[in-house]
């Protein structure tokens, strides 16, 4: 590892994964136990399960979600799982996973001849899956092969004045070394339409980012339902309208165009296709975003908050913050030196590189492995959707 | 020394770094940590709030991070507060009973609003 290199691990369709996961994927939520036991015991397996309904309709974007997730660079092997009463057949989601050569195994629960019968079989499926991660090797890579997700989650006032600017001069940074960084939530990011204009690469990418940014609108302002946007409590915090809160959060994206919006949809799941900055689908909602991102091929995130937060078990959150109330051990980057003058924004943003460099090397960050957030697997309300007139395009 | 941030050139307001007293010694620094200008704190700031770094009168647009935030509703002196009692969203306004209770809470002074 140097300043503009990783070391990650080679995967068979030419991607590089940071992290060296067994993944076992429950499509069906009924299978979560039978799953569990069948993980149990193992080093840095990951279960994903499918909460939502075991049916495909209605269900395409957690459908694709798995797939895309058990496509992952940080994922070197995947076990897919069903009870085999539902419309999600394990080859389905295992087949797209390893037409590049991603070791994978289906496993049905009815065919094994019942739960017991399918965990010892489950387990002798994902023994070898397990022995092939063990041997493989890190070397190293170019920074501009990573893709970096960059979230904020727990904020407070000292977001927007200290870890958001941190985490968009790191994500500046990054990008000039050539890597690819992705950011999202677009609900917060209403009122920073004009910036979003001059940022966007062409007229065509503006306009999408606008609709989009419209209909997560509406999505959550369903009237008397409606999510608040400004509490009291920002107000108190010394913001002043919704216009200011979003372009603290922008903040934290960095000031670099926008390749693009990627839609994470029922018809499957964008992924970048030149180096640069993007927005995407990814929802403010935290345990689901981490699921997002690992869906797009994300390696890391950087994560802006006061002291909150988490990591997510396929894709590591290297975080931020600058509240010198809050800030506690679970912290990786402290960027509280900004408020009273002790640090610059230059060399708190490199400190960030750096780390994630170092955690794409496998360094783990602050709260890796002990501190994981469910796996969710959010995804837009395809009824809701069709109510509100979303035509979900492409 | 108290120390205000400024987050863009273009920049109408400058963000409390910790809370600052009326009459406080402070001045205002860039956002890489270079020192901009002294500043005369004419009511208490707030700990992330703002402060008015020039004379603006009503009506007009006020830039933080180089884009307009919002837009002032009275004339609004340099070194005064920078908050809901007198800057109004051009997006999504705050309800008139939510801007009361911040005022309530926060204990803005409006009587001597536009008067330096």
């Amino acid at each position: 590892m140097t300043d503009k290199t990783f070391n990650g691990f080679a995967r068979p369709d030419g991607s590089v994964g940071i992290r060296n996961k067994v993944l076992v994927i429950a499509v069906d939520e009924c299978a979560d136990g039978v799953v569990r036991n069948i993980a149990k015991g193992f080093d840095d397996v990951v279960v994903l399960t499918n909460w939502y309904t075991c049916m495909l309709g209605g269900n395409e974007e957690t459908f694709h979600q798995m797939i895309e997730v058990g496509r992952n660079p940080n994922v070197a092997a995947v076990l897919v799982v069903a009870m085999g009463c539902g419309s999600i057949l394990p080859e389905q989601i295992a087949a797209p996973i390893g037409c590049e050569g991603k070791p994978t195994a289906t496993l049905s629960i009815d065919k094994a001849g019942g739960s017991r019968n399918a965990i010892r079989e489950g387990r002798e499926k994902l023994a070898p899956l397990v022995t092939y991660r063990n041997n493989l090797v890190r070397q190293p890579f170019p920074v501009s092969r990573l893709v970096v997700g960059v979230k904020c989650g727990g904020s407070d006032t000292s977001s927007g004045m200290t870890s958001n600017p941190t985490a968009g001069a790191a994500v500046d940074k990054l990008i000039a070394m050539g890597a690819t960084a992705i950011g999202g939530e677009l609900f917060e990011l209403q009122g920073t339409e004009p910036v979003l204009d001059k940022r966007a690469v062409t007229p065509e990418v503006a306009k999408k980012i606008r609709r989009r940014i419209d209909e997560e609108n509406r999505r959550w302002g369903v009237p008397g339902a409606e999510v608040e946007t400004m509490s009291i409590g920002n107000c108190v915090g010394g913001l002043t309208t919704i216009e200011e809160k979003s372009l603290g959060a922008l903040h934290k994206t960095g000031e670099q165009p926008i390749q693009d919006l990627l839609t994470i949809g029922p018809d499957g799941v964008d992924k970048p296709t030149v180096p640069g900055f993007y927005l995407s689908d990814v929802t403010m909602l935290c345990g689901g975003a981490g699921v997002n991102f690992a869906a797009l091929g994300a390696h890391l995130i950087l994560w802006t908050t006061a002291s909150a937060g988490f990591n997510n078990a396929i894709v590591p959150v290297i975080r931020i913050s600058g509240c010198k109330e809050l800030i506690n051990p679970d912290i990786d980057i402290d960027a509280t030196g900004l408020v009273d003058g002790t640090a610059t924004l230059d060399a708190v943003s490199d400190q960030t590189v750096k780390k994630a460099l170092r955690v794409g090397s496998g360094e783990p960050t602050a709260v890796e492995d002990v501190a994981d957030s469910t796996m969710t697997l959010y995804q837009k309300d395809r009824r809701l959707e069709s109510l509100l007139g979303h035509t979900c395009p492409k | 020394m108290r120390r205000f941030t400024k987050m863009h050139d273009d920049d109408d307001v400058a963000t409390a770094m910790e809370s600052v007293e009326k009459g406080a010694e402070a001045a205002v620094f860039d956002k890489g940590g270079q020192m901009l200008q002294d500043i005369t704190v004419l009511e208490p700031i707030p700990h992330g709030n703002k402060i008015a770094l020039r004379d603006i009168p009503a009506g007009q647009p006020i830039r933080k991070y180089g884009e307009v935030i919002g837009e002032s509703t009275s004339p609004i002196s340099a070194g005064r507060l920078v908050h809901v009692h007198n800057v109004r969203s051009l997006k999504l306004d705050v309800p008139d009973s939510i801007r009361r209770e911040i005022i309530r809470q926060m204990n803005i002074d409006t009587t001597t609003e536009g008067r330096a």
